[in-house]
C-alpha cells in the first residue's frame, strides 16, 4: 500500500495535478432547476415540477478538471446549461469571481460568458452547415469584438485551427467536409477563441469512434496545460472521466451522491450508487470477468417529477432501511470516516456509507 | 457448424462510385457460442450482419461473391419466400435503437403476437397469451397489465427487453445483436447483457454480438473478430487477443481506451482517420495509420495469416504479425 501511494505521487507529479488549490474559480451553491409541468391549454395550471437539478453544490479550481458522471436524466446536462446561464436557475447561486452568474443579464452576462465557454456533444448538429469554418469560429469575435480587431480575425482563426491540429488552409471549408473527430476539433477551437478560463464540455467525445476519442482527449489535455484552463467534463463514460479528471462528482436524480478526487471515487467509493455504477462498467480484460465484484441494480431510475422521499437512491439500493425513506442524507464526509487519514473520508450522501472496492478484481 | 460466412463481399453502388463495404469476410458460429464482431463505424460489421439476416437493401447493395451457410445450406441461393421462413424462425436480430425499431402505433402485445400469427398461424387470443409469456421470460414486471401498452410507455431498458423477447419468440438457433446496449446507461446495460447471456445458455443459441465496445466484448464473448475497412484483420479467442494482440490495429484500439481501474498517462492515439470506402488504400487498408507499416504494406494486401492452430484457430491479416505479437 505504501508503495502504491508513492507511485501515485509520482504519477500526480508527472501529470502536473494541482496539489495546492487556492481560491476556487467557480463556486456553485445549492443550485436548483425545476421545470414546471402544466395542465390545460388556455388556463395553464402548474400541476408539478420536474426537479432536474435539485440542490447541487461544488467548487471548481483553477487549472483542474472536474468530471461529472451519471446516467441519462440525472441532470448533468442541465447543470452545464445553468453554469452558462443558458437556463435560468430556479434557486441557488453560481459565483464566478465573486459575481453570481444566475442573477446577471445583458452586458454583464455577456462579459462573463467570454470567460466560460462550452463544447457540445454532437459535432454534427452543433456547427451550422451553411457557414464556413472561418465564419463559425470568427463569429465569436463579432459578438466579442474587443478580443480581436477586425483586420486580425482571419489570422486569429487560422491560428486556432493550427492549435487544435487542423490545417489552417481549411478555413473556407464547410462542416460536412470534415469527419466527426475533426468537427469536434472545430467545436473546441470555437470554445477556445475568446481565451476563456473555464470550458464546460458536455459529452465531448461520446459521439466519436474509439480510435478518434483518444486523439480528442489528448488534445484537450494538451490545451489545458497550455492555456491553464479549468474544465467541467460531463460524460457517462466512467473510464474516460477517470482518465481526464482531477476530481469527480457522481450525480443521481438531480443531486450529487458523492464527490472527491478521482482516486477517492474510483478506488474508495462509499456511496452504494457509485459502487453499482462502477461495478457495471465492462472492463476490457477477460480475466477480470470471473472475479470482479458485480452489483446489478434492479429497476430503472425513478421519475424526477416524483422522486422518492428521503434518499433518492433507496428504491434501487440493497442497503436501504427505514431511515433512508424518512431522512434525506446530506452530502458530507460520513461521520465514521471524519478526521481519519483515509481516502474514504470524502463527501458522500449516504446514511450507511461504507468503503468497497469494486473496480479491481478480487 | 451453425453458421458459416465464406468470402462474403458486399458493395453499394452510389452516385460517387462503388463503396466496398465488405471485402471477403469469413467467420463461423457454433450453437451456444458467442462471437463478437468488433469495429468502428464504417468497418462493415453491421452490413455483414444484414447480409446474413437477408435484410440488406438491394439495390443499392449488392452481394457479388460469397456464401452464407446456415447449417450447411447456402442462404444466398434461397428464394425470398424460403428465406423469409428462416428469418425470425431460425435466426433473429436485435437492433441498437429499440425506440425506432418498434412500431409506435401498435401495442407491444400486438407486435410480439404478430410473430405467432404470421409464422405459426395462431389466433389473436393465443398470440396475446404468448406475448405475455414472453414478456415474463425477459423479466418485464407486471407483464399482464403492460401487454397492451405502447413502446413510448416503456423505459429504454424495458424496450430493449421487448426487442429481445421479439427475437426469442420463435426460439431461433442464432441471434444477431447489433450494438444491443449502446443506447443504454451502464447499470441498465449490465442488466440487459446478463439477461441475454442467460437466455443464450438456456436455449443453447449461437450469438453474434456486434459492438465497438471492447469492454462489453471482454465480458461476454468466446471469440472475437476485429473488422477494419470491410475485412477481418484479426480473429482470436477472447483471452488471447487481450493478452497479446497480433494486429497493430487491435493493439492500437486496446491502448487507446482509458482504463477504469488505473489512472494512465497520455493515451495512445491511432493517428489519422478510418478510410473512405470509395477509395480504400492499396495494400493493407490500415497502412496509412499503422506505426509498423513498411513498403510491402503499401503494395500487397496481407492474407489472413494463421497465428496458432487448435483448439480455436487464431489469425491476423498483418505482414508483420509476429513482430506485433511479440513486440
Amino acid at each position: 500500500m505504501a508503495d502504491l501511494s508513492k507511485n501515485d505521487e509520482a504519477v500526480a507529479a508527472a501529470l502536473d495535478v494541482p496539489v495546492q488549490r487556492g481560491e476556487p474559480i467557480l463556486q456553485v451553491r445549492n443550485l436548483q432547476k425545476h421545470f414546471p409541468l402544466t395542465q390545460g391549454i388556455l388556463f395553464k395550471k402548474q400541476v408539478g415540477a420536474v426537479k432536474a437539478v435539485d440542490g447541487v453544490s461544488f467548487d471548481l479550481y483553477q487549472g483542474e478538471t472536474l468530471g461529472i458522471v451519471g446516467e441519462s436524466g440525472c441532470g448533468k446536462s442541465t447543470v452545464a446549461k445553468l453554469l452558462m446561464n443558458l437556463e435560468r436557475a430556479t434557486a441557488g447561486e453560481v459565483f464566478y469571481k465573486g459575481q453570481d452568474i444566475t442573477k446577471l443579464s445583458g452586458r454583464a452576462l455577456k462579459a462573463v460568458r467570454r470567460n466560460i465557454q462550452m463544447v457540445f456533444q454532437d459535432p454534427y448538429t452543433s456547427l451550422n452547415p451553411r457557414m464556413t469554418v472561418g465564419d463559425i469560429i470568427g463569429e465569436t469575435f463579432d459578438i466579442h469584438p474587443e478580443v480581436a480587431p477586425k483586420g486580425d480575425r482571419r489570422r486569429k482563426v487560422q491560428e486556432l485551427l493550427d492549435v487544435v491540429g487542423l490545417n489552417p488552409e481549411y478555413i473556407n471549408r464547410y462542416p460536412h467536409q470534415f469527419s466527426g473527430g475533426q468537427r469536434q476539433r472545430i467545436g473546441i477551437a470555437r470554445g477556445l477563441a475568446l481565451n476563456p478560463e473555464i470550458i464546460i464540455c458536455d459529452e465531448p467525445v461520446s459521439a466519436l469512434d474509439v480510435s478518434v476519442q483518444a486523439q480528442v482527449i489528448n488534445l484537450m489535455e494538451k490545451l489545458q496545460d497550455e492555456f491553464n484552463l479549468s474544465y467541467i467534463f460531463i460524460a457517462h463514460d466512467l473510464s474516460i472521466v477517470r482518465h481526464i479528471s482531477d476530481r469527480v462528482g457522481v450525480m443521481y436524480l438531480g443531486k450529487l451522491a458523492e464527490i472527491g478526487t478521482d482516486e477517492e471515487i474510483y478506488e474508495h467509493p462509499t456511496h452504494p450508487y457509485t459502487q453499482a455504477l462502477l461495478s457495471a462498467v465492462p472492463v476490457p480484460d477477460p480475466t477480470a470477468r470471473a472475479n470482479r465484484d458485480r452489483i446489478i441494480l434492479t429497476g430503472d431510475v425513478p421519475s424526477p417529477a416524483n422522486p422518492p422521499s428521503g434518499c433518492r437512491f433507496r428504491t434501487r439500493c440493497w442497503k436501504a432501511q427505514d431511515k433512508c425513506s424518512t431522512e434525506q442524507p446530506v452530502l458530507a464526509i460520513p461521520e465514521r470516516f471524519r478526521g481519519q487519514d483515509t481516502l474514504a473520508a470524502h463527501e458522500s450522501a449516504c446514511h450507511f456509507a461504507e468503503e468497497r472496492d469494486v473496480v479491481h478484481a478480487g | 457448424m451453425l453458421l458459416e460466412v465464406r468470402d462474403l463481399h458486399v458493395e453499394f453502388h452510389t452516385r460517387d462510385g462503388v463503396a466496398k463495404a465488405v471485402n471477403g469476410v469469413n467467420y463461423s458460429v457454433e450453437a451456444g457460442e458467442t462471437l463478437a464482431v468488433l469495429g468502428e463505424s464504417g468497418s462493415g460489421k453491421s452490413v455483414t450482419a444484414q447480409a446474413v439476416m437477408g435484410i440488406l437493401d438491394m439495390p443499392p447493395g449488392k452481394i457479388p461473391k460469397g456464401e452464407i451457410l446456415f447449417k450447411g445450406q447456402d442462404l444466398l441461393k434461397l428464394k425470398e419466400e424460403e428465406r423469409r421462413k428462416v428469418r425470425g424462425a431460425k435466426m433473429a436480430m436485435i437492433f441498437q435503437d429499440a425506440l425506432s425499431s418498434l412500431n409506435p402505433v401498435l401495442s407491444v402485445g400486438e407486435q410480439l403476437g404478430e410473430m405467432f400469427i404470421v409464422h405459426k398461424g395462431m389466433s389473436k387470443k393465443d398470440a396475446r397469451a404468448k406475448a405475455v409469456e414472453l414478456m415474463d421470460r425477459v423479466r418485464i414486471p407486471a407483464a399482464r397489465e403492460r401487454v397492451g401498452q405502447y413502446p413510448h410507455q416503456f423505459s429504454g431498458g424495458m424496450r430493449q427487453r421487448i426487442m429481445i423477447a421479439m427475437a426469442l419468440a420463435l426460439e431461433p438457433e442464432l441471434i444477431i445483436a447489433d450494438e444491443p446496449t449502446t443506447a443504454l446507461d451502464v447499470t441498465v446495460q449490465a442488466q440487459v447483457m446478463d439477461l441475454l447471456a442467460e437466455l443464450q445458455r438456456e436455449y443453447n443459441m449461437g450469438l453474434i454480438l456486434i459492438t465497438h465496445d471492447l469492454g462489453v466484448v471482454a465480458d461476454v464473448a468466446d471469440k472475437i473478430a476485429v473488422m477494419y475497412a470491410g475485412r477481418i484483420v484479426e480473429q482470436a479467442p477472447v483471452h488471447e487477443i487481450y493478452k497479446a494482440p497480433a494486429h497493430p490495429y487491435t493493439r492500437g484500439l486496446l491502448d487507446s481506451i482509458p482504463r477504469l481501474d488505473q489512472k494512465g498517462q497520455e493515451l495512445y492515439a491511432i493517428k489519422g482517420l478510418p478510410p473512405n470506402l470509395l477509395a480504400i488504400p492499396p495494400g493493407c487498408a490500415f497502412n496509412p495509420r499503422c506505426p509498423m507499416a513498411q513498403d510491402v504494406c503499401r503494395t500487397d494486401v496481407p492474407p489472413l495469416y494463421e497465428v496458432t492452430e487448435s483448439p480455436v484457430p487464431r489469425a491476423s491479416a498483418c505482414h508483420f504479425w509476429k513482430e506485433c505479437l511479440h513486440g
